[in-house]
């Protein structure tokens, strides 16, 4: 399906940005399969998509980042063959990225001036400069502070500073609300119109549908890397259209797993009420949820990635702390013990990163395998390696994990590999329920049915599982319930045999 | 963008750090030979005289163990707290501090018996070092104090309180003007094992002994090397990150404190301002050629004394120091850079940045 509305597409090669038919593939993915994008002078564009729809590879071939590997960069009618983001600084295009690049202790003015000013600097008239230029496009900042004590919102002002002192005519900003506070995120509505009335580009990343409508003109809409609706009006997006633009036509019904013995929701093996946790920078990332999961069941939370998922998973295995609510698992509550003692009362968690937090890279397969039981395997201070080794060729064996060698380190293994041998240890305590976190992500199709079998057959045998996943197919597949978190609450929830694609998808971008 | 850059090896190389240390230590001599005949001396002629006086007899062997005792302890320490990724770079100090807190104990026990009074020096000794450790432990544990600053501070001051203590209050008054406390008791000196070693070799052999194989095969040294990989992964884990940073850094300083007892009672024989003698940054040396691993300082605190020894040897035989000091810092210099490829492989770089990045 492809929808083009709103501006004419006749105006291709004129004023503007230009992409037309990218194709960018990497090694076992194809990031970009002919994708365009048009955005007019003076206008704010969203782009939207799940994670994975290319947005960022897209953003990165406008930015000089990549090479297309086919495809045409036309800026005001030109062809453009950038090879390094400073091309593409040179010929006006800027990218405000979501993980700042700023001197913490440098000023507002030395950041903005930093790599493009005279050899020789006055520092007072440079500050004089950049509050000129930040008074002008309505930014409120203040050039001789250090950057290090400013806010989150301070420090994306000084990226866009950054852009405009170069003169940037298109400006890319990913995700730029992700990091802001909800005044912070108006404010950030001003400026932009502020620079679009001033005859820039500025191509806006998000998945929230609600800024997209009030901060943005036209929108352009990825999936599976090619566009799917090109400068749409943005009048025109509603949440039920966005959600199927996003997350493709309902076309075939995801086969659900035929379930045995059903779950027993009357004895929950998890029980989270009223949780709420702050992120690194104090911003809540997840605002109050409750859920609860009875013996057997799985509860699969969908979301676009980012808003809350993670934390929520991190802080019910006690990885970081929650300001309020409680944890009850089993029977056990748990809310006020660290991580070893939810475990001991039967939790088990699969993160999401496996080598950063499951896995030790280093280590051997033997000693990853051995990270829940070490404690119990030889008695006194010794590890009794033979009863180790023994242990972990069970588990190799019983979920059939390709290794080299025991004592070999981990780290050459496929991720198919890692993610049995990580599932196989959190199942083999005998939990009451897992967390399991994006369990099929990266894997192939075997590895993907593999760890679906295995959490399956656990549910089955009366363990709860909580699924967060961003793929919706297999939410679907084999949840009995699914919740929709955005920005950190739980908005929906529905029966596994009533949810849909659509249903789940209008839910995650808002528009329940 | 043509050129090399490093990988790390996915498998170690098998027995590949020994056998890249070797290697580059041999390429340091054959590049040693050439800078020995520009300087009109017979390169062969000098390597053994370095070979016979470290290992050729049984004083050259005394003398090269009894430079192992420090150097292995210290680079134990490092070593210890490397292994779960903490930069101990205040051995040094640790060292001192040991030495100070021994040489009390003989203040205040001047009459105790020879056995008595060595255990309790070195029983203070260890407790001086980790007591110096404790700070940047704390620092480190409770507020996040980037350890290698306050290690590396603590050095600086641990240094002028023993300035201060052998100028002033413990000096000797029959040194003729030199800043030194007086000679230790006769009964506190480490009794002889052969040569010039005395038992502080098995003290720090059994303590080496006992470490390597303790780090290799106990719960202990199993939560050591989880929180090395990953501080997020010890947390998956359920260590608590804060109690081992405490324990293991405190450890590390009470280690090196012990090689501050023994050079004080075996070597120095009273408390000095060089008691420390550069063993302490020297461990840092030996530790990183250990990989940080207890089991393996050892061997290379052995190979380490031996140029030291070596070394001192060709300038008593007539080579100039500067030569002699350019040839040591040539092995140590060849056996570290080696080291990196029992770690990484060359790699040739590709062009565009786009392979490095998968797509989003």
């Amino acid at each position: 399906m492809s929808i083009t509305t709103g501006a004419a597409p006749g105006e291709v090669g004129g004023d503007g940005v230009h992409l037309e038919n990218i194709w960018k593939r990497f090694p076992g993915v194809i990031a970009n399969a002919g994708a365009e994008l048009h955005v007019r002078p003076g206008s704010v564009h969203a782009v939207l998509g799940e994670n994975g729809a290319g947005k960022t590879t897209l953003m990165n071939v406008l930015a000089g980042v990549y090479r297309p590997d086919e495809g045409t960069v036309r800026l005001n009618g030109i062809e453009q063959n950038f090879n390094s983001p400073a091309d593409a600084l040179a010929a006006g295009v800027a990218m405000v990225h979501q993980e700042f690049r700023l001197i913490p202790t440098f000023t507002v003015a030395e950041n903005v001036a930093l790599g493009s000013s005279p050899v020789l600097v006055r520092k007072r008239e440079i500050e004089q400069q950049v509050s000129e230029l930040a008074d002008r496009f309505g930014l409120q900042t203040t050039a001789n502070r250090e950057v290090w004590n400013l806010s989150m919102g301070e420090r994306q002002r000084v990226e866009i500073l950054k852009a405009l002192w170069r003169d940037a005519r298109v400006l890319i900003l990913d995700e730029p609300t992700a990091v802001l506070t909800p005044d912070e995120a108006d404010e950030l509505g001003r400026i932009v119109a502020t620079m679009a009335e001033d005859g820039r580009s500025i191509i806006f990343i998000s998945h929230k549908l609600g800024e997209v409508t009030r901060f943005c003109d036209t929108a352009t809409v990825l999936r599976g890397g090619a566009t799917v609706a090109s400068s749409m009006a943005v009048e025109h997006l509603d949440a039920a259209n966005l959600a199927e633009l996003m997350v493709g036509e309902n076309t075939e019904v995801s086969q659900r797993r035929a379930r045995v013995h059903p779950a027993d929701l009357d004895t929950p093996v998890l029980t989270v009420a009223d949780m709420r946790v702050l992120d690194s920078h104090g911003i809540t990332s997840v605002d109050g949820v409750s859920l609860s999961i009875g013996t057997g069941e799985v509860v699969g939370v969908a979301g676009v990635a980012g808003n809350g998922q993670r934390p929520l998973a991190d802080a019910i295995a006690g990885l970081v702390d929650s300001e309020e609510g409680s944890v009850v698992v089993a029977a056990t509550d748990v809310s006020a013990v660290g991580p070893k003692d939810r475990i001991a009362a039967g939790l088990s968690y699969v993160p999401e990163d496996r080598l950063g937090v499951g896995l030790a890279p280093k280590l051997s397969v033997t000693e990853n395998s051995m990270m829940r039981s070490y404690a119990s395997v030889g008695r006194g201070p010794l590890i009794d390696r033979a009863a180790a080794d023994a242990q972990c060729t069970e588990l190799v064996d019983r979920y059939r994990v390709k290794v080299g060698g025991l004592h070999h380190a981990i780290a050459g293994l496929s991720g198919g590999n890692l993610q049995r041998l990580l599932v196989g240890r959190e199942l083999a305590t005998d939990p009451a329920v897992i967390i399991a976190a994006q369990p099929t992500r990266g894997l192939d199709v075997q590895g993907v049915r593999a760890i679906q079998d295995v959490l399956i057959d656990q549910a089955e045998s009366g363990v709860g599982i909580l699924l967060i996943s961003e793929d919706l197919d297999e939410l679907l597949a084999l949840s009995d319930r699914i919740v929709v978190m955005v920005e950190g609450r739980i908005v929906a929830e529905f029966p596994g045999e009533e949810a849909t694609r659509a249903l789940v998808g209008q839910a995650m971008t808002g528009g329940a | 963008m043509l050129g090399w850059h490093l990988a790390r090896r996915e498998q170690p190389l098998r027995g590949g750090q020994t056998r890249a240390v070797a290697t580059g230590m041999l390429l340091a001599l054959v590049a040693g030979a050439f800078l020995l005949v520009l300087s009109g001396e017979n390169p062969l002629d000098v390597y053994t005289t370095m070979a016979d006086a470290a290992f050729g007899s049984s004083r050259g062997w005394s003398t090269t163990l009894g430079r192992a005792v420090p150097l292995g302890l210290a680079g134990l320490a490092v070593a210890v707290a490397g292994s779960m990724g903490l930069w101990n770079i205040g051995a040094e100090g640790q060292i001192i501090a040991g030495a100070i807190f021994g040489a009390w104990v003989a203040r205040l026990l001047p009459d105790a018996n020879g056995f008595v009074l060595i255990t309790v020096m070195l029983i203070g000794s260890v407790l001086g070092g980790g007591l110096l450790a404790l700070i940047p432990a704390i620092t480190r544990a409770r507020l996040g104090v980037n350890e290698i600053i306050t290690t590396l501070m603590l050095n600086e001051i641990i240094i002028r309180v023993v300035r201060y203590l052998v100028n002033g209050p413990w000096k000797d008054p029959n040194s003729a003007g030199f800043p030194q406390a007086p000679p230790l008791p006769a009964q506190a000196a480490l009794p002889t094992l052969f040569g010039r070693a005395n038992i502080g070799v098995l003290i720090a052999a059994g303590v080496l002994a006992g470490f390597g194989f303790y780090a290799s095969r106990s719960k202990w040294g199993y939560e050591l090397r989880l929180a090395g990989s990953s501080e997020k992964t010890a947390e998956y884990a359920g260590i608590s990150l804060r109690r081992k940073i405490l324990t293991v850094l405190t450890l590390s300083g009470a280690i090196a404190g012990l090689a501050g007892g023994i050079e004080l009672t075996g070597s120095s024989s009273r408390l000095v301002e060089g008691v420390a003698n550069g063993w302490g940054f020297a461990g840092i040396i030996v530790a990183a050629l250990a990989l940080m691993r207890p089991s393996g300082v050892a061997a290379v605190a052995i190979a380490f004394g031996a140029v030291q020894v070596g070394g001192l040897a060709i300038q008593v035989s007539g080579v100039p120091a500067s030569i002699a000091n350019i040839l040591q810092a040539l092995i140590l210099f060849g056996a570290l850079i080696a080291g990196v490829f029992g770690q990484y492989r060359p790699v040739r770089t590709r062009t565009t940045s786009s392979v490095t990045a998968a797509a989003a």
